[in-house]
């Protein structure tokens, strides 16, 4: 733990007085720091969100050019229960999500962890591994398609050669959705990565210094230490990687468009169709709502479940 | 950034560690591999996996100079967009982090703009089109880079502020203290302490806000025509009606990740000397 | 003499050079539209965009007037079009729409009837009809020119074709197939898994598989529905001729595709035919081009087109899936003016064939009897033209892209066996009628076909 004095003689030489603009800035930094972001979230977020609310109980119709809403909350709830396909849209999600975020979690960390036990060539090995998220997702969606073709895709030619049958990787309802998991698992680890690797470069030194030199093993301070250090970094992967997973969109559109049968169809895929397709603004923003609601719930969940793991753990 | 041996010995990889190291970036980079061959196949030969091929670099000439590509210049407008939402969301996220960490604020205050925040990340994106496509066109915006930057810094805000938190949060506050008894002001002690501490959640949180940027999609599609598209844009179009041109998209992945990766490269050094000119380590 | 003879010589010579001199004067115009103010028009990025773009070209060279084209990817036409009318002034003057979304601008209103932009436009009698997609009835809320107004002319009309290999068919002594039926007999010869499938078409989930079997559906003479025209929605999807021709759909792709029939789209079955993989194919007739590149193909030069097989009952059928240029009201009027006097160019024979000599699929009938027909470089255009005789539009109401949804799924449903064809039928039966009974439509069902 750095010392507080060592800390105040590193400090380079402060000005022990600031006058007129320099005082005001100071005093009122608790609050210019922060009402900037208010201020531009406000403005840019309100009106969307207040005109989803809106839509989602209203129908939109267009006549001579001209918007009318008409109140329907009713109508418009009524419309999610009839809708057969949000049933499995929202299953295959939860489904998705869950293993999805899970392995990309322990993938992730794992290999920050093990990353940043590198000797030599850390950055390099950064810089590439985040590559998958520089590729645009309707590139990814299309790359993997070819992969997965039952005809050419590398990996039947692959199993081909090695003897094995070619598998249907995108036209087997059995397969289709782990297909579109592999792909957003090599889509999102390194975002993992990237989070969780600066958490570790982020450890004070002394403290694993201390661990080791008390005896501790590699998984002994890996479990006892480091993890628990982790657990914020950790925490905001999970949460925003589980948002992004309910909204996966690009890849599942040109991987599958939903098919064969319901078996990848998602629920922002759906989503894409009624509000877009089917031009039902009024419904689409019903289900969005109900896909936020979602989330929450399956967050909230999450947290449960991780409290009573680490309840377990004690 | 810290290269302190010390901690690391403690974390020295072992031969799984090195070994699963290796996988990875196997896994990571086959595909790139992949879409890097493909940039140099014509499309029959992508059509029928051909290996070994004839290789022509007919795919990035169309895409480069083609007769109706505006390539350069949507690399150009990507560049702009993404350099110019990352520093503007890294100094909103980071001042507002820093506040709702160090200061004390009511729950109210900071519940709400946190949650508020999270609530909105939620939000599929494709319901907000809308409504800024018509708030920018009265604003006289539509097809500016200006739009494009704000609207990606408040896509883009909530992670921010989020990731950032849990680095300002590891700050002692005796540090800031002490700091603030030495006659540092507030401002101060966020640049040349906090900031300097925080630095490796900087750098995430820049080439996270720098990545969502670059490929970026629907909104960049509803808010700019053919002048001001971006890259992912311009990759789209590739995908057409009946069939996908992957040989141009390949060569167009292939080119669009070389200024990404300068820039983030180049980002990453900028905030290090930035923050190390008298910071503490 | 011999002095005067030289300079009659050099006169002939100046002469002579003056005749082969290519004419530096601007090409005389398709079309004299004067001088108008630019343009902005929306299009999608589609195998026939470079033909227009080159089209366009010589429109402006010709005029002197200016065409900015906005290409945009295919999946977010809709989304820009949309957007371009909702909101003030629209950003475009011309817009390219595919016909399902016709509708919705229609009855919006947010489209300027073409006589309201100049009374004295006249459609060319050579254009095709395709099915009226153009003409909008707003009293029947249905596209027909019997008291329907023009709204729209087709910039790219297309529809499909049955490709086959001459030389495959040949080698194995089979004719070209005539009805579905012989589709299904030649192809089961024909098929030698994995190195050649016998036949391939959509069996993608949603609009491939939708689009694609309704040919066989019209074939065999069944309906969506009852006639829509007349106000009647009554669901007819579900009797016998339409199982019949699930049936034989399945049958098709099951005995002759490859083994993920289920989930073919437009490219997986284009890249089969160009990679010589199938013998048979229902493709689109703008995919022609891209089988005749030998960057895109393996099989140049090999590929022929016929109409669409015919039904037992010996009635073809095929989908029309034409692109239409609407005028947004929301436009300038001195723009839409421009648009219109463009349009007008572009639908003079002149236009049209310069249109497909530069690759595109012109939509005027003269075009397809010239000597354009007898290149073997467009020997798509005798099938094509045949075609449009019995080429339908579908799903022409409202409620379309819904309809579109349901259809799409229940029938992939059937190709990949979740559910027997008279289920997959009933059940698509009734949740269209539900949908149209909610929108107020005046519907009803049929019995129920055997499970």
């Amino acid at each position: 733990m750095r010392t507080v004095g060592a800390l105040r003689e590193a400090t380079p030489g402060a000005p022990a007085t600031r006058g007129g603009i320099g005082t005001l800035l100071d005093r009122s930094f608790r609050y210019w720091s922060l009402v900037p972001a208010v201020l531009l979230f406000a403005a840019l977020t309100l009106y969307p969100l207040l005109n989803l609310v809106r839509m989602s109980v209203s129908t939109v119709g267009f006549a001579n050019g001209v918007e009318t809403w008409t109140l329907t909350p009713l109508r418009n709830f009524a419309a999610v229960l009839e809708d057969d396909v949000v049933r499995p849209a929202v299953v295959n999600t939860l489904v998705f999500v869950a293993v999805s975020v899970a392995i990309e979690m322990v993938l992730g960390t794992a290999l920050a962890i093990a990353v940043a036990g590198l000797s030599r060539a850390k950055r390099l090995v950064r810089t590439v591994a985040i590559l998958p998220i520089l590729v645009p997702p309707v590139a990814i969606g299309s790359i993997w398609k070819l992969m997965y073709n039952y005809d050419f895709g590398i990996f039947n030619q692959a199993l081909v050669a090695l003897g094995a049958m070619p598998v249907n990787w995108l036209g087997s309802t059995s397969v289709a959705l782990w297909s579109v998991i592999a792909v957003d698992v090599w889509h999102w680890v390194p975002f993992v990565f990237l989070i969780l690797f600066a958490a570790v470069e982020g450890i004070p030194p002394d403290l694993l210094e201390a661990a080791h030199v008390d005896g501790a093993t590699r998984g002994q301070s890996l479990r006892f230490v480091v993890l628990p250090l982790l657990r914020p970094a950790i925490v905001v992967a999970f949460l925003f990687r589980a948002i992004l997973a309910f909204k996966v969109f690009d890849e599942v559109f040109l991987l599958t468009a939903g098919g064969p049968g319901t078996s990848t169809e998602l629920v922002n895929l759906h989503l894409y169709k009624v509000f877009f397709e089917q031009n039902r603004l009024g419904y689409g923003a019903v289900l969005s709502l109900a896909v936020i609601a979602a989330i929450v719930a399956f967050l909230l969940v999450s947290r449960r479940v991780a409290l009573a793991v680490a309840a377990m753990h004690r | 950034m810290t290269t302190d041996t010390r901690g690391t010995a403690a974390l020295r990889a072992g031969i799984p560690g090195r070994l699963y190291v290796a996988l990875a970036i196997f896994a990571i980079v086959a595909p790139f591999l992949w879409i890097l061959t493909a940039s140099f196949k014509h499309q029959i030969a992508i059509y029928a996996g051909q290996f070994p091929f004839t290789p022509t670099l007919a795919n990035y000439a169309d895409v480069l100079f083609g007769r109706r590509s505006d390539f350069s210049g949507n690399i150009a407008n990507s560049l702009i967009v993404a350099a110019s939402s990352t520093a503007l969301v890294l100094v909103v996220g980071a001042l507002a982090a820093y506040s709702l960490q160090r200061f004390r604020w009511p729950a109210w205050v900071s519940a709400g703009f946190l949650g508020w925040t999270l609530v909105f990340h939620m939000v599929p994106v494709l319901t907000l089109l809308g409504p800024w496509y018509v708030a920018f066109r009265e604003l006289g915006l539509y097809d500016t880079r200006a739009a494009l930057v704000v609207t990606h810094v408040t896509i883009n805000l909530p992670m921010t502020v989020w990731l950032l938190r849990t680095f300002f949060r590891e700050i002692p506050p005796e540090i800031l203290e002490a700091a603030h008894v030495d006659g540092c002001g507030p401002f101060d002690a966020f640049r040349r302490i906090a900031l300097p501490l925080a630095l490796p959640g900087l750098i995430a949180a820049g080439i996270l806000a720098f990545v969502f940027s670059w490929n970026e999609f629907p909104i960049a599609l509803t808010l700019t025509s053919r002048v001001t598209a971006t890259v992912p844009v311009a990759i789209a179009r590739f995908a057409q009606q009946y069939e996908i041109q992957h040989a141009q998209m390949a060569a167009a992945s292939v080119i669009s990740t070389i200024p990404a990766v300068i820039l983030m490269f180049l980002g990453q050094r900028f905030i290090v000397s930035g923050l190390t000119l008298g910071a503490v380590k | 003499m011999i002095a005067n003879l030289r300079h009659v010589r050099i006169l002939l010579a100046a002469l002579a050079l003056a005749a082969t001199t290519p004419a530096t004067a601007q090409q005389k115009a398709f079309a004299d539209v004067g001088k108008q103010p630019d343009i902005t028009v929306l299009i999608g990025s589609t195998p026939w965009y470079p033909a227009f773009e080159k089209v366009v070209g010589l429109y402006e060279q010709q005029t002197g007037n200016h065409v900015k084209l906005d290409v945009t990817p295919f999946g977010n036409i809709l989304e820009k079009a949309r957007n371009a009318v909702r909101t003030g002034q629209s950003p475009y003057d011309l817009m390219t729409l595919d016909t399902q979304w016709t509708i919705e601008f229609y009855e919006g209103g947010f489209v300027s009837p073409l006589a309201d932009v100049d009374p004295a436009f006249a459609m060319p009698k050579e254009v095709f009809h395709y099915g009226d997609s153009g003409y909008w009835n707003a009293q029947k809320r249905w596209r027909t020119a019997g008291g329907g107004k023009l709204m729209a002319y087709t910039v790219l009309g297309n529809v499909q074709l049955l490709y086959y290999r001459d030389d495959v068919l040949k080698q194995a002594g089979l004719a070209v197939p005539k009805t579905w039926n012989d589709v299904l007999a030649s192809c089961t010869k024909l098929a030698k898994p994995p190195s050649t499938y016998g036949f391939v078409a959509r069996g993608e989930k949603g609009n491939g598989i939708r689009y694609d079997w309704q040919s066989v559906m019209l074939a065999e003479g069944a309906q969506v529905v009852k006639d829509p025209e007349a106000g009647d929605f009554t669901v007819t999807i579900n009797s016998p001729q339409a199982k019949k021709a699930l049936d034989l759909y399945v049958d098709l792709l099951k005995h002759c595709g490859p083994p993920n029939y289920g989930s073919l789209g437009q490219g997986d079955v284009i890249q089969l035919l160009a990679t010589g993989k199938a013998a048979l194919g229902d493709v689109v007739t703008a995919a022609f081009a891209s089988f005749e590149d030998p960057n895109k193909s393996a099989v140049v030069g090999k590929l022929d087109t016929a109409p669409l097989p015919a039904g037992a009952n010996g009635a073809h059928g095929a989908v029309i899936g034409n692109w239409n240029a609407v005028i947004p009201k929301n436009a300038p009027d001195a723009q839409k003016k421009a648009a219109l006097a463009f349009s007008r160019w572009f639908l003079t024979y002149d236009a049209q064939r310069a249109f497909a000599e530069a690759g595109g699929i012109p939509n005027r009938s003269d075009v397809y009897t010239s000597d354009l027909a007898k290149n073997p470089k467009y020997r798509w255009m005798p099938a094509y033209l045949e075609t449009q005789k019995f080429a339908k539009q579908e799903l022409g109401y409202a409620e379309g892209a819904q309809v579109e949804q349901i259809l799409g799924l229940r029938l992939n449903q059937a190709l990949i066996g979740e559910m027997g064809a008279g289920k997959a039928l009933n059940t698509a039966a009734q949740e269209i009628e539900a949908l149209f009974r909610k929108n107020g439509r005046r519907t009803g069902v049929l019995p129920p076909l055997p499970e």
